[in-house]
């Protein structure tokens, strides 16, 4: 791995090589998502690239190589609910929930796994709503994680099987 | 510099994606921190190995730092293996008392986790492990397992000091340091070494570690007027004598025990200075020797008998019919317990309860029914809080010297009795 795909975020610096090589990075997805009609100007990969180092930050982590904001835009971009006029707003926001997310559920879902996530409920349970993906969907998957149940229990489910069983 | 440190953290990206399996591209900070001092200290064993410094700048400017790491990685577990093998080695000389930190730190659940849960991959300077048990000669600069690894050394060597004695007359001896040495935090070897000191400065046998409380005194008035650097000597030459009479032939043991002696000489002439050279140089008890009260409640009354005395009891009007009564017909130690709780007696009949006990059953009680503090007594009934704080009182009330005498009646009561 090259020195120069460590970001260092915690620090608050990132070396301009390496923002430099980021915002590329980002600008080099335009081709494969112009198909799809959306595309970010230079100054909107450099805003993403800033907001990735801040969720970092403000997350306590450290990212190691070009970080997960490319996998994020080539899952979402042909998503129903992205359009050319919330595109970059999206991201951002996507952006901050993955980092946020990634220590509510302690590691224990791989940055595709997690990203997969996102993308099914952001398409369907929440219908392209960011407040109900972060709010619900997401809490409540990182929550069972924590407990110990799987990614997709619900409360529902638990007083389905009570009534099943009814005992309670 | 830079091209180590820009090394290193390469060798630390390498080490988060390992960590990670490959499956995060982000680490949390903490997690990070930790795997770079694991990869530092990994790197750091193998410089410490070179003969010089000199080496070691050389090493890090010619080699790569992912060599360099995996040679302290194979150092690492070397000295891992190593460590088992002084483990296994302390099992087998450990010493047979009652100490209880030294029996859990040499278990396999004190120093025993170290092996379990020790990962030299990523937490290399950790020593994950219960150590309780404190050195003669603490380990105080090393982590991870070189830390592991001294301390069983250290306490190998002195394992190998004390097995010179017999288990029997360590126990007396700690006996006489203090006869509840089983929970203190203390260390035997430093024990042992100080008395057979002080048994070749008063030209007894080493080997029994015995010396008298009025030898010790001989000796204070001998040594009282010495300097700080004649002790040094005294002690010295005290050590030099005993590794002759004990055949210690061993040189690691010989200079674990040079190390010791700066700490004994201070211990001495601190208590030169205090005129309690008794706390340094320790005479045996004996415990089993101790004089003991045998205490006996009496034979309990019968059930429908005592029903009645508390029922007549609780019709009394006057406390001083209740204590004619308690008096009368209260005839044994379990009883008179029973009637301070079922009695309902207030505040000014318990005192007066128990100003009619001898100084045996008041100690008695003091044994049972302990005063404490009303966080730990959250568990005990009312009858019995009201009972032991009356008791308290009452003890603060009587005379220093009937307090005394409680105190050592109740320090010859035999554990086992209540």
């Amino acid at each position: 791995m090259e020195v120069s795909n460590i970001v260092i975020c915690n620090h608050g610096y990132i070396p301009s090589l390496i923002l430099k090589q980021a915002v590329t990075e980002i600008e080099k997805c335009n081709s494969y998502t112009s198909q799809f009609g959306l595309t970010l100007s230079h100054q909107e990969a450099i805003e993403l690239v800033e907001t990735r180092s801040l969720a970092l930050q403000s997350n306590g982590r450290i990212e190691f190589g070009g970080g997960v904001t490319n996998k994020i835009i080539k899952e979402f971009c042909h998503s129903p609910y992205v359009s050319k006029h919330n595109y970059a707003e999206t991201l951002h926001e996507l952006i901050e929930m993955f980092y946020f997310y990634k220590n509510e559920t302690l590691d224990l879902l791989s940055d595709e796994e997690l990203i997969k996530f996102m993308k099914t409920n952001f398409d369907g349970k929440c219908q392209g709503s960011l407040e109900l993906l972060a709010g619900r969907e997401l809490a409540n998957m990182a929550r069972n994680l924590r407990y110990g149940y799987s990614m997709d229990y619900s409360d529902n489910m638990a007083e389905e099987e009570e009534d099943n069983d009814g005992e309670y | 510099m830079e091209k180590i440190q820009l090394q290193c953290l390469n060798f630390l990206a390498y080490k988060c994606e390992r960590y990670n399996n490959g499956e995060s591209s982000s680490i949390k900070v903490d997690v990070a921190e930790s795997i770079m001092k694991s990869n530092l200290y990994t790197i750091g064993t193998y410089l410490k190995s070179l003969p010089d410094t000199e080496c070691a700048v050389n090493e890090l400017q010619k080699g790569s730092i992912t060599d360099i790491y995996q040679k302290g990685r194979k150092l690492v577990d070397n000295k891992v293996k190593a460590a088992k093998h002084f483990y296994k080695l302390n099992q087998s000389n450990k010493l047979i008392t009652k100490n209880y930190t030294y029996n859990a730190t040499l278990s396999d659940k004190g120093i025993g986790i170290f092996f379990k849960a020790y990962d030299p991959e990523y937490e290399a300077h950790e020593f994950p492990a219960s150590i309780d048990y404190q050195l003669c000669n603490p380990v105080s600069d090393l982590v991870g397992v070189e830390f592991i690894l001294q301390y069983l050394k250290n306490l190998y060597l002195e394992n190998e000091f004390c097995s010179k004695f017999s288990a029997k007359d360590i126990h007396y001896l700690l006996c006489g340091y203090d006869e509840s040495y089983q929970e203190l935090l203390i260390n035997i070897f430093e024990q042992v070494l100080t008395t057979a000191l002080g048994c070749v400065l008063t030209h007894r046998n080493p080997e029994k570690l015995a010396i008298s409380p009025k030898e010790i005194h001989d000796l204070y008035k001998d040594i009282a007027g010495y300097a700080t650097h004649t002790l040094d000597l005294l002690i010295y030459q005290a050590s030099e004598k005993l590794i002759e009479e004990l055949n210690i032939t061993s040189s690691s043991l010989r200079k674990y025990i040079d190390k010791s002696l700066p700490r004994i000489t201070t211990n001495l002439v601190h208590a030169i200075k205090m005129n309690n050279l008794e706390k340094v140089f320790v005479s045996q008890i004996n415990p089993d020797l101790e004089p003991k009260i045998m205490f006996s409640s009496g034979v309990k009354m019968d059930d429908s008998d005592y029903r009645k005395l508390i029922d007549e009891l609780l019709l009394c009007r006057y406390s001083s019919d209740k204590l004619v009564l308690i008096k009368e017909r209260v005839k044994s130690f379990d009883d008179l317990e029973d009637v301070l709780f079922d009695g309902q007696l207030n505040k000014e009949e318990l005192p007066l309860v128990f100003e009619f006990l001898g100084d045996v059953e008041i100690a008695a009680l003091i044994n049972r029914h302990p005063f404490i503090s009303d966080i730990q007594a959250v568990d005990l009934s009312e009858e019995e809080k009201a009972l032991r704080l009356h008791l308290n009182e009452y003890i603060g009330q009587i005379s220093l010297e009937r307090q005394e005498r409680i105190y050592k009646i109740m320090a010859a009561f035999p554990r086992e009795s209540f």
